[in-house]
């Protein structure tokens, strides 16, 4: 950018001054703009359109498609799977994302900070032993747990076995907590991470001073460590609840959605729709909601961290 | 950044730029009329691709010797070959999204039950004027044409047809006290052996009735259709409608839901990925697993691994009915070769496919990977005939019921798929899932396809 700054500065004095004195940024966001344009705009307002469409990948609906108006928000309206599927989305985002990641990432991050002013080696590798488990492909992680929860040879029921235990169905029984723990394991490293980066940021003094005035761990904690943490958190908690709320691969991996609808979440719906009864039109619709259900989050949350920030 | 995310958000991203090319690309009209006056006279040239799944491995060397065999017949022509080593539900759905962009090989390689909907689609090319100048086609029963008709014409040619039977294991049977010679009078006699073997043989699984979306098609063919047709039901009425709630579809329900509440089958099947790859070696290999309804071809797997235990410790039958009826099995055209309606080189196209489906390949194919062969001079070949399992599975057809072909079939499996997996993770009562059942087909076909019976 610094090169191309100068080089692109406008010539003509007709540029107005707002424009003439942005225009360095502009040029450097163009790129990403671009980009953001070309592979999230356009693709969403082709979902937009589509959905107002019975378009297909097979039959005489692929030959011919048409407008059928809003049939395809009426039928998800009144579609009797779309409110479990909601449900599941909701449970499995405040599971995995609010209770899991976020709570668990947070402590973490804390005894890790904790470990590393004290100066205890055994830190890194408690870093690297939650590092791991989120640098592997989603696909990975998912067969990982498919290995753990398997009826017959998974490693729970093998270890229950050895103990004269089980076997349990887990994935049959237990179908959202089975999910739910595999995607907090997965992505407790994002939040660890996030918050490991903040926590540097406190500068030590404030905790002498604070311990100068008797203040004990919980009150240092409350009064000082909490509220410097308060605007990552809020950028955190949008971050992890809209990724959550577009898992599909671990669910995918692991129960496919079942049994029955049991951990079918809003994107694995749009999916199955769009690519396994290959209704492209109704596929769309689904997504369109759920984009619409992102950006009420992201407006929450981005509300939320303005006002305490 | 967060890798789930990234993929997960590039996931939907594609999903969303597919639908992108779904309306730059989809044909404006129907099939593309028909060629003129078949192969005669014309020199085959240029490029022909095929395009094909395989997992099991029995098919390439054959794709192969077609292949060099019209290389050699037409020294201009160039054979491509794709073989695609994923499961052919996986290779439906990149298939269709390459389809549907226009992006298209010459042959492909799907099963029968998929002509009407790609016919409706105008992906395939109709065959009927190739047919009328390929002297082999006689050798075709009426039966075996008639399951790759749709709306008067020919739009693929088969060569190993599908069967299904009821297997089960001898040796495990033997311990339930039901004998090595089990015959079910009836459809409860199913639930009566598996509950036999739950009580006493343990460490094996009694049965596995597959169900949800998680079977795939297996939820369909290889549990709810033949159950369906057990109990005197029918998917479609006389004028083509589909059934939904019928005292049929109730009783086939409600025989999931007990079933599943017996603790007879495995809930894991409901949540595995593909699970009939292991159900199929629990029965046919290790032995703990007690019934299996399967496809024919499943056979051949156990058999090349150890023919001799196969023999004796797996029996196969037809499937009863639920009045103690006569027998019957599900038959269907099996995977077929089609031409793509937007093939530049249509002629090459068929030249592949006839060569493919010779007397003596379609014969050889089919003792490695068993099926009923589908040219009746196939059956005549040494190698073919002295298999007994050939032998019965070619005459289990004299009692096979077809599913028609139809364009909506796709549609009718994910309502199969949804009531089957409600009766059996007891989420609706079987008289509420039939119900649902008849609301789904509505949902997806349009009320007036639809008819319910009392």
């Amino acid at each position: 950018v610094t090169v191309g700054a100068g080089a692109l500065r406008p010539r003509s004095p007709l540029v107005a001054g707002p424009l003439r004195r942005n225009a360095p940024y502009l040029a450097g966001l163009s790129p990403a703009a671009l980009l953001l344009a070309l592979f999230f705009v356009g693709p969403s307002l082709w979902a937009f359109y589509t959905s107002f469409t019975n378009m297909a990948l097979v039959g005489i609906d692929a030959a011919r498609p048409r407008f059928v108006g809003t049939a395809n928000y009426e039928r998800l309206l009144s579609d009797p799977d779309f409110a479990t599927v909601l449900l599941n989305s909701l449970t499995f985002v405040i599971g995995s994302a609010l209770v899991g990641q976020f709570v668990l990432g947070l402590a973490l991050a804390l005894l890790i900070d904790h470990a590393e002013r004290r100066g205890y080696r055994a830190a890194t590798f408690a870093y690297a032993a939650v590092l791991l488990a989120w640098v592997n492909p989603t696909v990975i992680a998912g067969f990982l747990w498919v290995a753990m929860y398997d009826f017959f040879f998974g490693s729970l029921n093998v270890g229950l076995g050895a103990i004269g235990l089980g076997p349990v169905d887990w994935l049959g029984s237990f179908p959202m907590a089975s999910v739910v723990i595999a995607n907090t394991w997965r992505g407790t490293a994002f939040t660890m991470l996030i918050f490991l980066g903040a926590l540097k940021t406190i500068p030590s003094d404030i905790y002498e001073a604070a311990r100068v005035d008797g203040a004990n761990a919980w009150r240092r904690f409350w009064d000082h460590t909490l509220p410097n943490l308060r605007p990552i958190a809020a950028l955190t908690l949008l971050s992890i609840t809209m990724s959550t709320f577009g898992t599909f691969i671990l669910i995918q991996t692991l129960t496919n959605g079942g049994p029955g609808i049991r951990t079918e979440t809003i994107a694995l719906y749009a999916f199955h729709e769009a690519f396994r009864s290959y209704a492209i039109g109704y596929g769309s619709t689904i997504a369109v909601v759920m984009l619409a259900l992102n950006l009420v989050f992201a407006v929450l949350y981005l509300r939320w961290s303005r006002a305490r920030a | 950044m967060d890798g789930q995310r990234a993929i997960s958000r590039r996931t939907l991203l594609k999903a969303a730029a597919a639908t992108g090319v779904v309306v730059a690309c989809a044909p404006a009209g129907g099939p593309a009329p028909a060629p003129g006056g078949g192969t005669t006279g014309r020199t085959i040239t240029g490029t022909v691709t095929v395009s094909y799944p395989d997992e099991l491995g029995k098919k390439p060397p054959y794709v192969q010797q077609a292949a060099d065999a019209l290389k050699a017949k037409y020294s201009g022509l160039d054979v491509k070959i794709d073989l695609q080593k994923i499961a052919s539900g996986d290779y439906y759905t990149k298939l269709l999204l390459a389809l549907n962009a226009g992006d298209v090989p010459d042959v492909i390689h799907v099963g029968g039950d998929r002509i009407g909907e790609l016919a409706d689609a105008g992906y395939i090319e109709p065959l009927d004027a190739y047919l009328a100048q390929w002297e082999d086609w006689k050798q075709y029963p009426d039966a075996v044409k008639s399951g790759v008709t749709y709306q008067g014409k020919v739009w693929a040619i088969p060569y190993g047809l599908d069967t299904r039977f009821l297997y089960f294991r001898k040796d495990v049977f033997e311990k339930a006290g039901l004998g090595t010679s089990w015959q079910p009078k009836n459809v409860e006699d199913i639930l009566a052996a598996a509950s036999a073997v739950k009580s006493k043989v343990s460490g094996v699984l009694p049965y596995a009735l597959y169900a949800g979306p998680a079977g795939d098609s297996g939820t369909a063919n290889h549990a709810f259709i033949p159950l369906l047709w057990a109990y005197g039901g029918e998917l479609q009425d006389s004028s083509g409608k589909w059934i939904g709630d019928s005292p049929a579809t109730r009783k086939v329900l409600d025989y999931y839901a007990r079933a599943y509440k017996q603790g007879l089958v495995p809930n894991e099947l409901l949540t595995s990925t593909k699970p009939w790859t292991a159900m199929r070696e629990k029965v046919g290999v290790t032995g703990d697993l007690a019934l299996l309804f399967e496809g024919g071809w499943v056979y051949g797997g156990w058999a090349a691994k150890d023919k001799a235990a196969t023999e004796k410790n797996v029996g196969y039958l037809l499937h009863p009915t639920a009045s103690g009826g006569p027998s019957f099995t599900i038959g269907g055209p099996g995977t077929v070769w089609y031409v793509t309606a937007k093939s530049k080189n249509k002629d090459a196209a068929w030249e592949f496919i006839k060569t493919w489906n010779s007397k003596e390949t379609v014969a050889k194919l089919n003792v490695e990977d068993p099926h009923p062969v589908a040219r009746t001079d196939s059956a005549d070949v040494a190698e073919f005939k002295a298999e007994k399992y050939l032998v019965d599975s070619t005459e289990s057809l004299k009692k096979a019921k077809f599913v028609p072909p139809d364009p909506n079939f796709g549609k009718v499996l994910g309502a199969i798929q949804k009531a089957t997996a409600r009766a059996a993770t007891g989420e609706a009562t079987p008289d509420d899932a039939a119900k649902r059942y008849t609301d789904d087909l509505k949902q997806a076909l349009g009320a007036d396809k639809v008819v319910t019976q009392q």
